[in-house]
């Protein structure tokens, strides 16, 4: 691995935004055909780096060497010319262009689309590499899986020789998974060097050697086969881990909510099967599944701001079906939306004004026919201390917030609606390790209480760790409802893939 | 009085005079449709067709050149979408905003020029009017001919715009870049080609067919300048981009309904029936109101359109 | 990546822009616009200090001319109001314009039948007319967007120019058309119908302390009242708001309700306040240069107020102007255009900078 130059190497890479260092002299090198995991937290600076090697960002010091020769990165074009090639962490295709229109898009010379010569070498390497793609289907009709494929070969197509993938498996199932980790052997059985970025276990232990981010430091380097997962953890997070304590809540089975029937109105598909759902009191029900597969709509339904194709939804024998949703709020439901700077705060509002939001024409915060700008001021002060938000005061506009003390004020509002039922969408996606404790101890204070919780996540293990029950969606509908400690990982992603498992019935 | 409508050759003159009429906005708004193909929303054209028009007059009034005039009206629509353009693309201006402004100035910037240009407003000098070029042969054929084969230059080139705008928007690989730009900008940019340029591009060159459409007005229909002489053919053009689902074809057959009220309009003034002048002038616009209310929705618009690409953000 | 990254620099957004960074960008903005509207007038044969010196004493040159200028900033506030209420909530209404002629035409419609009456009957009828016809007109641009999806921007200049052409048909030959007369107008409307001159020997009028009061509401509408909470969530994020449960057709409605209400009220001060007749001649032009006002104004009420005032000046200021040194009046709206272009230029580029990043050959 000494003797030919590294394909990759990185000597003292810094790069700062502002006073906050995101990449703090990074020195790595990766050699040809070398699969090297980057490992570490959310915020622990491997996107910085990445996006720094494919010339998204330009650190302030550093120098990049490609094949031993010294390479200066100021846009993808200079990346793309030194042979690296990029997989995002979102898809980047354009949905309703085809397969093949997505892949030679922004290539090429000239007026003349030659679609015939783009589709011949697109065959031949999509056959180097086992991989099965219609050219011809427009993307927005590929699953997930399959538009996975496609970032590979547009990254291919240009030539890549060091693939850096970035968290791919987050949206694949766990059989999904498997398949990218063979076409990457395939990948790296050719040469090319493959660097993957994640922060789940089992598949860094798949690597050769891994690299472990901390607060944009560098904290090691070392072989996969000399060192396990306990210790990775350790030093991922700089401190041992504790897993979540669950525990039980002592329960009193009266029922919550009662869902019968219920098929959704999804945004891409039609005519699920119909949902049946009971909750009670102090009850955790985890959804697992890949995102789009009807998680949103069984949400916003239930919080009434969609409208279902047929079905009742009942809370504490009360029908809410269809909303509307500022009544089924008065009834005691909240609702965290997963994607927060879109759904769930204005973030041109003080973090006291996003509270009060939907609440504004409360009269406790009116004095009059105006609004009482002391009380709110007041609000916000409380939540901000209670839920330990970041930030200078309750006039902060929530736009300068990060993504976890952004998710806190969503928290803080949503948890005081929340007398009865709290519908969480992927609370923990892209915060910190640190928020993502905070919170999941937070939901389990609250179904402490008597509230009951439905919680989407696609990490299945925070799942398994927090629920009483875990059902699985699939195309719209419940493809399995499981005790907790009556299923596995395994089971589940099969039935997230849509495989039906008698076993697991 | 239908039947004086239904006759033949009030009909040929009807279908004439759509073609004829429908020259300026087609023009326009196939370069509006390709602005927008690339993600840019261009809420300027009234104000640049108006620019057009007005340059095409000076400079056709001062040398004598109707192409002279033509140019120069290419010249100010190409100027005034790159404005537009700068502020948009490179600042990041809100595009609605400043399609306004691009408006107001058009609006001011030609009146106080044409009181300035000539000392009399009121006795402006007329210019000759581009002449009917009949298509040799096929102007002989009858009914067809009169109306597709005895029109002037601009309105053949504006009908031959239609397949090649589709042929550069589908068939092209710059075509291919130019809407991967309206539809997923971030897609080519990571591929390292520049969204920008090929945005600027795009509406710029909305720009010159706006400001060649506008010259029609004044080279080819008025033989001189009159404030606000393009009267919401601009906002048509758009309305019609919209209307046509962002498709040549269908942008090409909505213009033609449009021109065809208007030349219905004139029609009817013609024969003199007693229906008030004001409402069949704002029939198009009525029309346009109710075109979009009743087209299906999101059909076909680029899915970026109106949202300016940059890369830290989303 | 820009074309100008090949020679070196990037443009990068600015996480936060300091008010002293705003006021460069804009001052510099401002100088460069007054730098080329110094051309226009040189194109125009005039030496530009002396132009505008004629501009500014016939703005301001004496109480008389000053009083004048008021005059015609009332409109601008209207109008100013209404657009700056829409586009804060981001709600596109470029139809104040077709609002003004809506009020106008709705508060003759409801006063010409009570000529004899008292000033106590026709002012405040005259006034809601007004209110109610603006509101109404701007009311159907909202209801084509809630129910049919129709893009206000659109609808809104689609509707400017059919009012043009209803307003015609009501008055040339029409119902309302002055006996005798060959003028698209109607006779000069009853004298208890006047919105009464605040002093002698000036025409500022009625309308101006109603413009101020105006402001002075929407002011406290926007900053203070759970109305006002909802159109600045909506200008920031409606989805979020939407989410929360709360009704956003109605916020649609309502805000572009109140927008037309602002506008149509210029329509009565212009006919009542200042022509005495009902003509297009007096209610034209208001809405598009209200936009101009309400961005200068930054959608904020007084702002706005100052802002149309400065118009005021410059409308006012022009007749003097072309007098003096034979600049065509129609320059100031060329003028208006360039300010709003270089504002908006000069506002976004400040929130930009310009990085240098090294390039290896």
């Amino acid at each position: 691995m000494t003797e030919a130059p590294a394909r990759l190497e990185i000597r003292n890479l810094t790069k700062r935004f502002g006073a906050f260092t995101a990449n703090d002299a990074i020195s790595l090198q990766i050699a040809p055909g070398e699969l090297h995991c980057l490992l570490g937290e959310n915020g622990a600076g491997k996107s910085t780096l990445s996006a720094c090697l494919f010339g998204l960002l330009q650190p302030e010091a550093g120098e990049v060497l490609v094949d031993g020769r010294p390479l200066k990165l100021t846009s993808p074009a200079d990346a793309i010319a030194a042979g690296i090639g990029m997989v995002h962490q979102h898809f980047v295709l354009v949905p309703a262009f085809t397969v093949l229109e997505n892949i030679v898009v922004g290539t090429g010379q000239g007026w003349r689309l030659d679609a015939m010569a783009a589709g011949v070498r697109i065959a031949e390497i999509c056959r180097r590499f086992g991989l099965a793609l219609d050219l011809k289907r427009r993307v927005s009709q590929l699953s997930v899986g399959e538009k996975q494929w496609v970032e590979i070969v547009k990254a291919l197509y240009l030539g890549a020789r060091l693939l850096i993938l970035d968290e791919p498996t987050a949206v694949l199932t766990p059989q999904e998974s498997e398949r990218l980790f063979s076409i990457i052997r395939q990948l790296t059985a050719t040469g090319i060097s493959v660097i993957l970025i994640t922060h789940k276990m089992n598949e860094v232990l798949q690597s050769d050697r891994v690299t472990v981010l901390r607060r944009g430091k560098l904290i090691t380097t070392v072989r996969t086969a000399e060192t396990g997962r306990d210790a990775l953890s350790e030093m991922m997070v700089g401190r041992s881990i504790r897993p979540v304590a669950a525990g039980q809540a002592a329960r009193d089975r009266t029922p919550v909510l009662k869902v019968a029937g219920l098929r959704l109105a999804l945004t891409r598909g039609q005519n699920p099967q119909p949902i049946d759902l009971s909750l009670g009191r102090g009850e955790i029900l985890g959804i697992a599944g890949i995102a789009g597969n009807g998680q949103d709509e069984l949400l916003e339904t239930i919080a009434g701001l969609r409208r279902a194709e047929a079905g009742t939804i009942d809370m504490d024998g009360q029908t809410i079906s269809g909303g509307p949703a500022q009544e089924v709020a008065a009834l005691g439901v909240g609702y965290v939306p997963s994607d927060r700077f879109r759904d769930g705060l204005v973030p041109g509002f003080s973090i006291a004004e996003n509270l009060i939001l939907g609440a504004h024409w409360q009269r406790q915060w009116r004095q009059g026919p105006l609004l009482d700008t002391a009380a709110i001021r007041g609000r916000g002060a409380t939540a901000i201390a209670e839920f330990g938000v970041a930030a200078t005061g309750p006039d902060m506009r929530c736009a300068r917030l990060s993504g976890g003390n952004a998710q806190k004020v969503i928290l803080a509002r949503e948890f005081q609606k929340a007398r009865r039922l709290l519908l969480c969408n992927q609370p923990t996606r892209g915060v910190d390790i640190g928020a993502t404790e905070m919170i999941h101890g937070e939901l389990l204070r609250k179904r402490d209480t008597g509230c009951a919780i439905i919680l989407v996540s696609e990490e299945i293990d925070d799942l398994l760790a927090l629920c009483d029950r875990i059902a699985v969606m699939f195309r719209g509908a419940f493809a399995g409802v499981f005790d907790r400690d009556k299923t596995s990982v395994a089971t589940i992603g099969r039935l997230m893939a849509g495989q039906t498992d008698e076993a697991a019935a | 009085m239908l039947a004086e409508l239904l006759n033949t050759s009030v009909m040929v003159s009807i279908l004439a005079a759509t073609i004829r009429i429908a020259t300026p906005v087609l023009l326009a708004a196939l370069g509006e449709l390709v602005a927008e193909r690339g993600g840019v929303y261009n809420m300027g054209v009234e104000g640049t067709m108006l620019m057009g028009a007005f340059t095409a007059y000076l400079a056709a009034a001062h040398t004598g050149s109707l192409w002279a005039g033509a140019a120069a009206a290419m010249l100010t629509g190409g100027l005034m979408s790159l404005t537009f353009a700068f502020l948009v693309i490179t600042l990041k201006v809100e595009q609605i905003v400043t399609g306004l402004a691009i408006n107001l100035l058009g609006s001011g910037l030609s009146v106080f020029w044409l009181r300035a240009a000539f000392a009399d407003a009121g006795q402006t000098p007329t210019i000759a009017l581009f002449g009917t070029a009949p298509v040799p042969v096929l102007h002989a054929i009858p009914y067809l001919g009169p109306v597709l084969f005895e029109q002037k230059l601009l309105t053949y080139l504006a009908l031959l715009a239609v397949p090649s705008v589709w042929v550069f928007l589908f068939r092209s690989r710059p075509g291919l870049d130019l809407r991967c730009c309206g539809e997923n900008p971030k897609a080519l940019d990571v591929k390292g080609i520049s969204v920008a340029a090929r945005q600027y591009g795009a509406v710029v060159f909305g720009g010159i067919m706006a400001g060649l459409g506008g010259s029609f007005l004044t080279l080819a229909t008025s033989a001189r300048f009159v404030p606000e002489i393009t009267n919401g053919r601009g906002w048509l053009a758009i309305v019609i981009v919209i209307a046509g689902m962002w498709r040549p074809v269908p942008v090409l057959l909505a213009t033609l309904a449009f021109s065809f009220l208007d030349a219905l309009q004139l029609q009817i003034q013609g024969i003199g029936i007693a229906i008030p002048y004001q409402l069949l002038l704002a029939m198009p616009y009525v029309f346009a109101i109710l075109a979009l209310a009743v087209r299906r929705a999101h059909s076909g618009a680029p899915e970026r359109l109106g949202i300016p690409y940059s890369r830290d953000g989303s | 990546m820009t074309q100008i990254e090949h020679l070196g620099w990037r443009i990068e957004t600015r996480a936060e822009v300091t008010a002293r960074q705003r006021a460069q960008g804009l001052t510099l903005a401002m100088a460069a616009a007054l730098i080329l509207c110094s051309f226009l007038f040189l194109a125009a044969g005039a030496n530009p200090f002396a132009a505008f010196a004629a501009l500014l004493k016939g703005a301001f040159g004496s109480w008389r001319t000053a009083t004048e200028t008021l005059v015609k900033a009332t409109p601008l506030i209207f109008t100013g109001l209404a657009a700056a209420v829409a586009f804060r909530a981001r709600l596109w209404n470029i139809g104040a314009e077709g609002q003004v002629f809506a009020g106008a035409i709705v508060a003759y419609w409801c006063q010409h039948g009570l000529a004899g009456q008292p000033p106590a009957v026709q002012l405040p009828v005259v006034i809601a007319g007004a209110m109610i016809g603006g509101a109404l007109y701007a009311g159907l641009a909202g209801l084509l967007k809630t129910a049919c999806r129709v893009d206000e921007v659109i609808s809104t200049v689609m509707l400017n120019y059919i009012i043009v052409y209803a307003l015609s048909m009501l008055l040339l030959k029409g119902p309302w058309s002055e006996s005798g007369g060959f003028f698209e107008q109607t006779a000069k409307v009853d004298p208890g119908s006047i919105l009464p001159a605040l002093f002698s020997g000036s025409r500022l009028h009625l309308g101006f302390p109603i413009a101020l009061v105006a402001a002075f509401l929407l002011q406290v509408i926007i900053a203070r009242t759970p109305l006002g909470f909802e159109i600045r969530a909506a200008g920031s994020n409606l989805r979020a708001l939407e989410v929360q449960g709360t009704n956003t057709t109605r916020i649609i409605l309502v805000v572009m309700m109140l927008s037309g209400l602002m506008a149509g009220l210029a329509g009565a001060s212009e006919v009542y306040g200042v022509h005495y007749r009902l003509k297009a001649g007096a209610v034209a032009g208001y809405g598009y240069s209200g936009i101009v006002v309400a961005i200068l104004g930054q959608f904020r009420p007084w702002r706005v107020v100052a802002a149309a005032i400065l118009f005021g000046a410059l409308v006012n200021g022009a007749t003097f102007m072309q007098i003096k040194t034979g600049v065509p009046s129609a320059l100031i709206y060329a003028i208006e255009a360039i300010i709003l272009l270089f504002y908006l230029g000069g506002w976004a580029a400040s929130g930009l900078r310009l990085r240098r990043i090294a390039r290896a050959r």
